[in-house]
């Protein structure tokens, strides 16, 4: 009985089918599943993160930055940050890597429907949110209007250029800044919540979803609530050092809360009930 | 209630039978229990020559059960890089079912705190493979040490569950109460060293356990320190002062045989070969949580210190009733710095004693 256990540790073979160079730091990474039957089984949800294993350098938790509604591959969108992550930018179509999954709790789709989504992101947080839009889009019907700020350090950093256009293509606003101009850019400079301003969300049907550095998300919760949102309307995904991804090392503690079983996403609200550094005054 | 046992059924066995008992057991079972070695220490060992071996039932030892269920470090995978991939392979150690004989009560506790940890929201097959076929044989502390407060954490020093089989010392013999079925199965199968107990057998079990309830040293307000975590009232300098005397030596965690916070990395062999491992971690440690780049979102000033706590005494209350420190007062030994769990609840109920 003890060896019918599903071995939770246990990496599968996953190959390289394409990268995506999206900046000088960001890549996207379409990966399959080596055996096929798994593959084409394979499930998730937006939200969800895979922990990922490169050669001689353990684990990483890494956002599923593509839909479900779009099976058969998954992206992984990955910034260059250390030893693993920059590993991976060395990483040439055809390649394997190891993948164990998914985990974490997932963006609460159903509580979505038929609201208008504000998507608030900074450098390599549009990832996981990228799964969310994808998936509304797929799904068009269901969802209210969809809003994108995206913040970047310079025009040159600004990551999921095909997708900003794909997204303006299908109806979704898509706002871009930048923290310092380059020759060539006539958007805006600033903050993204400078992004926030003019915008006159209908409050009682929309929803925030934020992800981004910790400073960035401060800024943007000070203003969503000053536009009115309450906690129970925006969401956001954390980050944490983990190691086991299911809730037994604890590396991922947030005031009892682990942020791997049970975030990465939380509501704003559940977060006010817990002493974290992102909220702390 | 303790004299009215929850466990089924109760045996004598006399201490003249226990090694022909233990020497059957060892026939079919690796036998692990407290040994003094030859520098006088107490530790957990697997016997080997039970004619040799000094079993000391009386002392608490110095390690737990931890490292026998989860090794301090322990190969996961053995993992290879080829041209057609990169390849996990699961490292299957046998591991021969196991006799835990002579378990005090706190490490009992802990054993079962660890089978809820490896098993609440995933089954770890790790630990439980080393779990799995182990019989535990408890002994109730009639003596308990000075740093023990296991009678402030509702584990000791007398248990009614969990184990296979319980002994008291009753002297010249033990009351050897059965748990689950496979200490009921031992005892069937060896009836020859067991005998029937008496009212008198009975009755002196009780008469122990009231004996050792009076010979705790220790008064450990486990229950107000809850109480203060659980409301967020521990005051701030408490905190400040325990955070300023932790040493991050990490001691404590590998002591305590609730601390099952582990880290997985990998070893690498050669340029296509390697190993994955697990290892003891300490929430202590700034590593712990530091993410790339150097940032940490524990608070650097008191937040490890807080996470130790409240993990043992609130979190852990919250998901499963009861605080995860055992009080077996290891860590209140080691600890060099003033740091350890007890000082900790000391001074969390400063003010409302
Ligand atoms: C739920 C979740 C989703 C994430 N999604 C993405 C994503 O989509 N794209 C992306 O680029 N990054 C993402 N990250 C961050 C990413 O996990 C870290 O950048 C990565 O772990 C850094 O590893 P490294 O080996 O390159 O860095 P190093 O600094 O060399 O890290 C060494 C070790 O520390 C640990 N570690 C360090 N930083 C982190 C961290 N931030 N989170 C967890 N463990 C860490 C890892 O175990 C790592 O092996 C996510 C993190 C979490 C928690
Ligand atoms: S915290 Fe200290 S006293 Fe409590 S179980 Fe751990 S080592 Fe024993």
């Amino acid at each position: 009985m003890i060896q019918t256990i599903t071995d939770i540790y246990l990496p599968r073979q996953a190959k390289v089918e394409q990268i995506v160079v999206e900046n000088s730091q960001i890549s996207t990474f379409v990966l399959a599943f080596s055996d096929q039957q798994f593959n084409e089984a394979f499930r998730y949800q937006p939200g969800q993160f895979m922990m990922v294993s490169m050669p001689h350098c353990g684990e990483a938790p890494i956002s599923i930055s593509s839909t479900p509604t779009r099976p058969g591959t998954i992206h992984l969108s990955v910034r260059r940050a250390g030893h693993l992550t920059a590993a991976m930018h060395e990483l040439k179509p055809g390649d394997t890597i190891g993948l164990r999954g998914p985990f974490g709790r997932p963006f609460p789709m159903e509580q979505l429907r038929n609201q208008d989504l504000l998507f608030v992101a900074g450098g390599i947080g549009l990832a996981p949110l990228r799964a969310v839009i994808n998936a509304c889009l797929d799904q068009r019907e269901r969802f209210g209007s969809l809003t994108v700020l995206y913040g970047s350090r310079t025009p040159s950093d600004i990551a999921f250029q095909a997708d900003h256009a794909q997204w303006r293509q299908q109806g979704v606003t898509c706002r871009l800044t930048v923290d310092a101009a380059e020759a060539g850019w006539d958007g805006p400079v600033g903050l993204v919540t400078g992004l926030l301003d003019g915008l006159t969300p209908e409050l009682n049907r929309s929803i925030a979803l934020i992800c981004g550095p910790p400073l960035m998300f401060r800024a943007v919760l000070n203003r969503l609530s000053a536009m009115g949102f309450s906690d129970e309307q925006v969401l956001t995904t954390m980050e944490r050092h983990m190691k086991c991804g299911v809730g037994v090392c604890r590396h991922c503690h947030m005031d009892g809360k682990l942020a791997c079983v049970d975030g990465p996403v939380f509501s704003l609200a559940e977060l006010r009930h817990l002493k974290i550094m992102e909220l702390a005054d | 209630m303790p004299h009215a046992s929850a466990m089924a059924d109760s045996h004598l066995l006399k201490k003249d039978h226990l090694k022909g008992f233990l020497r059957k057991l060892a026939k079919e079972y690796r036998l692990v229990a407290p040994v003094r070695n030859r520098h006088g220490d107490v530790l957990f060992s697997e016997i080997n020559d039970l004619d040799t071996a000094k079993i000391e039932l009386g002392e608490p030892p110095q390690n737990s059960l931890k490292q026998f269920l989860l090794p301090q470090q322990e190969q996961l995978y053995t993992y290879m890089v080829t041209p057609e991939g990169y390849d996990f392979s699961p490292t299957r150690t046998t591991i021969p079912p196991t006799v835990y004989f002579g378990v005090h009560s706190c490490d009992l506790s802990a054993v079962l705190y660890m089978d809820v940890v490896f098993s609440r929201r995933q089954r770890d097959p790790f630990y439980l493979r080393r779990r799995h076929g182990s019989v535990l044989i408890g002994i109730n502390c009639n003596t308990p040490s000075p740093n023990c407060f296991c009678n402030a954490t509702g584990s000791g020093p007398f248990v009614e569950m969990g184990s296979d089989l319980q002994l008291t010392d009753l002297g010249d013999r033990f009351l050897v109460e059965t748990g689950r079925a496979p200490g009921q199965a031992l005892v069937q199968r060896w009836q020859r060293f067991f005998s029937s107990p008496t009212d008198k057998d009975r009755e002196a079990r009780y008469q122990a356990f009231l004996e050792a309830r009076g010979r705790f040293t220790r008064q450990v307000h486990v229950e107000q320190a809850i109480r203060r975590l659980t409301t967020d009232t521990v005051p701030e300098e408490v905190w400040e002062e325990l955070s300023l005397r932790c040493q991050d030596c990490g001691g404590c965690a590998y002591l305590c045989p609730t601390c099952t916070c582990f880290t997985i990395n990998d070893q690498q062999l050669d340029a296509t070969s390697g190993l994955r491992l697990r290892s003891w971690d300490a929430c202590t440690f700034r590593g712990f949580t530091a993410m790339a780049g150097g940032h940490n979102p524990v608070q650097p000033k008191t937040g490890a210190i807080r996470q130790r706590f409240q993990h043992k005494l609130r979190d852990d209350v919250r998901l499963n009733g009861r605080p995860s420190c055992v009080g077996c007062g290891r860590c209140v030994g080691a600890c060099f710095g003033g740091t350890d769990i007890v000082r900790f609840v000391d001074r969390a109920c400063q003010g409302i004693l």
